[in-house]
């Protein structure tokens, strides 16, 4: 195990990597956590949205909360997204800053990169891109976001210091953070912390 | 973490539950996960 984490990072990148493949590959099989449109629907996005969004830029869907119930991003701001899966956030996203604004989506799984890219070319979106890339070194120029978001990613990284400081390195001065995530109320026992399988179900 | 990080004005949204009827809504029912939206800033 490298540093002061409770598992090796490589080894859950791996690990998740592994997951999120699958998931991109066969976004209807059998996970531990809800996909696509009901999952959508759970977790309070807006029905008009969900219903306007073909089933590729959807499915795919595995998030946990809403970023945008923290506050709508505004015409022409520009955006990184961390861990952006299917897309789907990046498209809420593109949505909201419209054509004067940018949408970076960063993802390490080509598979999901493949499905993102896909959907948006079909969508015929053009204020947003995909790059491949950990969120633990972000490919994006320093101070160039105005706004980050992630759904669900952030709790799947070892070194979350690594991430927030990446996150505070592509921000400008005064730039937001609106992130969905998981947490605990109850302690978890220090060998189901150190399991790598109960990372990512 | 976030303001150990040097992040101000944070937020933090009501639970969300994002694993209820799902394969992990036993482990999340466990120890009490549930999805949160939190809002943070950049010092200017």
């Amino acid at each position: 195990m490298s540093g002061d984490f409770p598992v090796d990072p490589i080894a859950l990148r791996e690990e998740v990597k592994a997951k999120y493949r699958e998931v991109a590959l066969h976004p209807h099989g059998s996970f531990h956590f809800h996909t696509g449109r009901p999952l959508a629907r759970r977790l309070g996005y807006d029905e008009g949205l969900i219903a306007g969004m073909p089933d590729s830029a959807i499915e795919a869907f595995a998030g946990v909360a809403n970023p945008f119930s923290v506050g709508a991003l505004r015409p022409g701001e520009r955006v990184v997204d961390l861990g952006s899966g299917g897309g789907f956030d990046c498209f809420v996203a593109a949505e909201q800053v419209g054509a004067g604004g940018w949408v970076v989506g960063v993802d390490m799984t080509e598979e999901m990169l493949r499905r993102s890219r896909t959907a948006a070319a079909a969508m015929g979106l053009r204020n947003l891109e995909f790059r491949q890339g950990i969120i633990e070194q972000l490919p994006v120029e320093s101070g160039w976001a105005d706004v980050v978001i992630s759904n669900g990613a952030i709790n799947l990284c070892a070194d979350k210091r690594a991430v927030f400081g990446e996150v505070m390195r592509v921000l400008r001065p005064g730039g937001r953070l609106q992130f969905a995530d998981i947490a605990n109320g109850k302690a978890v026992p220090e060998s189901a912390v150190r399991n790598i399988d109960l990372w990512c179900g | 973490m976030l303001e150990e990080c040097g992040f101000v004005d944070v937020e933090i949204g009501p639970p969300v539950d994002a694993f209820g009827g799902s394969a992990g809504e036993s482990n999340a029912r466990l120890f009490e996960v549930y999805g949160y939206a939190f809002l943070a800033r950049k010092p200017r």
